[in-house]
């Protein structure tokens, strides 16, 4: 038996596959990325800019526009800290403790992933419209929940509510109990405890789960479509004017306001990285995002 | 710092993980709770440490009631199996903590801090590595950093979870060696978890051998080594060979030799077992020499000692023997007699 082939093929990492190979995968998932996601967002951006900047600047700084983009702004920083602070909330329960019906709790998180955001626009319509459940009550007090700001931003809280505690329970679950129980024991306070060791654990987690829910309370379209009302300059969210621009043939309109929703994504991704980067070392050295 | 635990008792739903404790730790002592897993071990150092507490029993430090008290008014230090390190914190800072999260009026100066930070950092030889994060540093040096970062606390007590369990074999002999010495210099009573029997007999001034949330024994080392008080004991420290016999007459023959058993010399006949150390055998090769009649199976040379391998005739246990280093080793295959040096004989009700 000769123990060297002399035309054995040359040694190579185990998990290493032939260049044709990788050369190919790295093409497919360019090719894929470029086709379904580079190419529709540029078009977006040149469909924005198809009559000119001037053109482009008006439809953005329309008053209809402004408000859609205030509104907009305004759902977005009412939903996400709530969601914050109850997903900070949830992780924490489901992590750290043991209760019965935690099963139950986790799937009740889930729920409007698993629910068509028409749906969860109907329930608050159901609940709140003059014809509805506690409608009437809220009337008499003089609180419109449907067809006013007050009923997008409860659709868009009941659609974002799982980003931030699905992003949070697995880390916390992993990372268990240990540091808070070396913390007191070294004599810190629940208060100590949490800011000093908890949060800074799940930073990274946190404000990933802070990322995805700020993009989707932004974008969200069919729960506030539905207890939005349309009304223009009032109760129009972004999403909704795009649609209302479209749907009257105004398409650099609607292109103009689509690609400033689209920045806004951009930005929050672009604001994301620069933070990885700024704290490579300390990411590097703790937590996992 | 001397501890009495009284009568504790913890169960986790179903499952009693503390049958009824009693232990007195002496100030300035090195404990060692000793025991197989599920044996209650960890669970009585973290009732000691006020992460866990007690479904009865009473807990006095310096004869001071303190089993409502939390971990944190505790002053225990607590050193997790895991390090539990703070991970985004680096290695001052970890060692810091205890002194930063202190309420304003007992808190020591930035400058008296990081004075002390040095200080402990030189104790447990990292103070080149004060600048790095915990996943930058090895196993041992890992512990080292939760050791200063328990002591910074000046605690009363410092209490070990498994110290050595997640190292390999070289540095856990030299943090061992290293830890012992530490102890010594500072006089602190520690206590600290161990499955591994030989571990716990090389460090601790005691050792408390547990089984089944009890405490089956305590002693010196040297005590439980030698007078193990019952067969779990037995079985659990070192290397043991285990030989069925028949207690008569308050005792049990092996061979030709008669030893005493812990049982009246009126009680009926029962089963028992009987243990025996390696190194308590001698063989004698010489034909019809009188003794355990054995067949030499295995010889192994190599090493400290001779390991001899053989088969007891009557009942075919296997029965190993250390014989010093130089001996001549009988023949493989060759019969043999046995005679002991040392014998604890239990009846098999408690074996």
């Amino acid at each position: 038996m000769n123990p060297k082939p002399q035309n054995a093929p040359r040694r190579r990492d185990p998990t290493t596959e032939p260049v044709w190979v990788r050369w190919l995968l790295i093409l497919i998932t360019i090719g894929y990325l470029l086709a379904m996601l580079v190419l529709p967002t540029v078009s977006v951006f040149i469909g924005g800019l198809a009559k000119g900047i001037q053109a482009y600047l008006a439809a953005v700084s329309e008053e209809d526009a402004l408000a859609a983009i205030r509104l907009t702004l305004l759902v977005a920083a009412i939903a996400v800290p709530l969601n914050v602070v109850f997903g900070l909330a949830a992780a924490w329960a489901i992590a750290k403790f043991e209760f019965r019906g935690k099963s139950l709790l986790i799937t009740l998180i889930d729920l409007p992933f698993s629910v068509s955001p028409v749906i969860s626009g109907l329930i608050y319509v159901l609940l709140y419209s003059v014809h509805g459940w506690f409608g009437p009550a809220l009337d008499a007090l003089g609180i419109k929940v449907v067809f006013s700001a007050t009923g997008i931003v409860l659709a868009t809280i009941f659609v974002t509510f799982p980003f931030v505690a699905r992003e949070l329970i697995p880390l916390m679950q992993e990372q268990g109990t240990d540091e808070e129980q070396a913390a007191i024991s070294l004599g810190a306070n629940g208060f100590q405890t949490f800011f000093r060791v908890t949060l800074p654990n799940v930073t990274w987690g946190l404000l990933y789960g802070v990322l995805l829910c700020n993009a989707r309370a932004m974008g969200e379209f069919g729960a506030v479509s539905v207890v939005s009302g349309h009304i223009r300059g009032l109760t129009n969210t972004m999403p909704l004017h795009i649609e209302i621009l479209y749907n009257e043939y105004d398409f650099v309109g609607a292109f103009a306001v689509a690609s400033l929703l689209a920045s806004l994504a951009l930005v929050t991704l672009a604001l994301k990285s620069l933070l990885e980067w700024r704290y490579a070392d300390r990411l590097a050295s703790g937590a996992r995002h | 710092m001397s501890i009495t635990v009284t009568g504790l008792v913890k169960h986790f739903d179903s499952f009693a993980a503390l049958k009824g404790v009693d232990l007195a730790v002496r100030p300035g002592e090195f404990l060692a709770l000793l025991g197989p897993s599920g044996s209650g071990k960890t669970t009585l150092l973290r009732i000691l440490a006020g992460l866990e507490f007690p479904d009865a029993g009473q807990l006095t430090i310096d004869d001071v009631d303190v089993s409502e008290q939390g971990a944190r008014d505790r002053q225990m230090g607590f050193v997790f199996q895991h390090y539990a390190l703070f991970k985004h914190m680096t290695v001052a800072q970890n060692v810091a903590f205890g002194l930063r999260v202190k309420p304003r009026k007992e808190r020591p100066s930035r400058a008296e801090i990081n004075e002390r930070v040095d200080r402990l950092l030189q104790l447990v030889q990292l103070e080149q590595l004060g600048d790095r994060y915990p996943t930058q540093l090895s196993g041992g040096q890992r512990q080292r950093v939760a050791l200063a970062r328990a002591l910074a606390i000046e605690p009363r007590v410092l209490l070990l979870d498994e110290p050595f369990g997640a190292l390999d074999a070289k540095v856990r002999k030299d943090l061992r060696r290293w830890l012992r010495g530490l102890h010594d210099e500072m006089g602190i009573t520690s206590i600290f978890v161990s499955h591994d029997q030989e571990e716990a007999l090389e460090l601790a001034d005691r050792v408390a051998v547990m089984s089944e949330g009890r405490i089956a024994q305590i002693g010196t080392p040297t005590e439980i080594y030698r007078n193990p008080a019952n067969a779990f004991v037995c079985e659990f420290l070192g290397n043991t060979n285990r030989l069925t016999c028949r207690i008569e007459k308050g005792g049990a023959k092996l061979g030709e030799q008669f030893f005493a058993a812990a049982v009246p010399s009126d009680a009926p006949a029962l089963p028992g077992v009987a243990y025996v150390r390696p190194e308590d055998c001698d063989i004698h090769t010489e034909p019809n020499a009188a003794g355990l009649k054995a067949r030499v199976l295995k010889i192994h040379a190599a090493g400290p000692a001779v390991r001899v391998e053989l088969r007891r005739l009557e009942s075919d246990e296997i029965i190993e023997i250390h014989l010093p280093p130089g001996t001549d080793a009988p023949d493989v295959g060759s019969d043999v007699a046995l005679s002991f040096r040392r014998v604890r004989i239990f009846p098999v009700a408690t074996a």
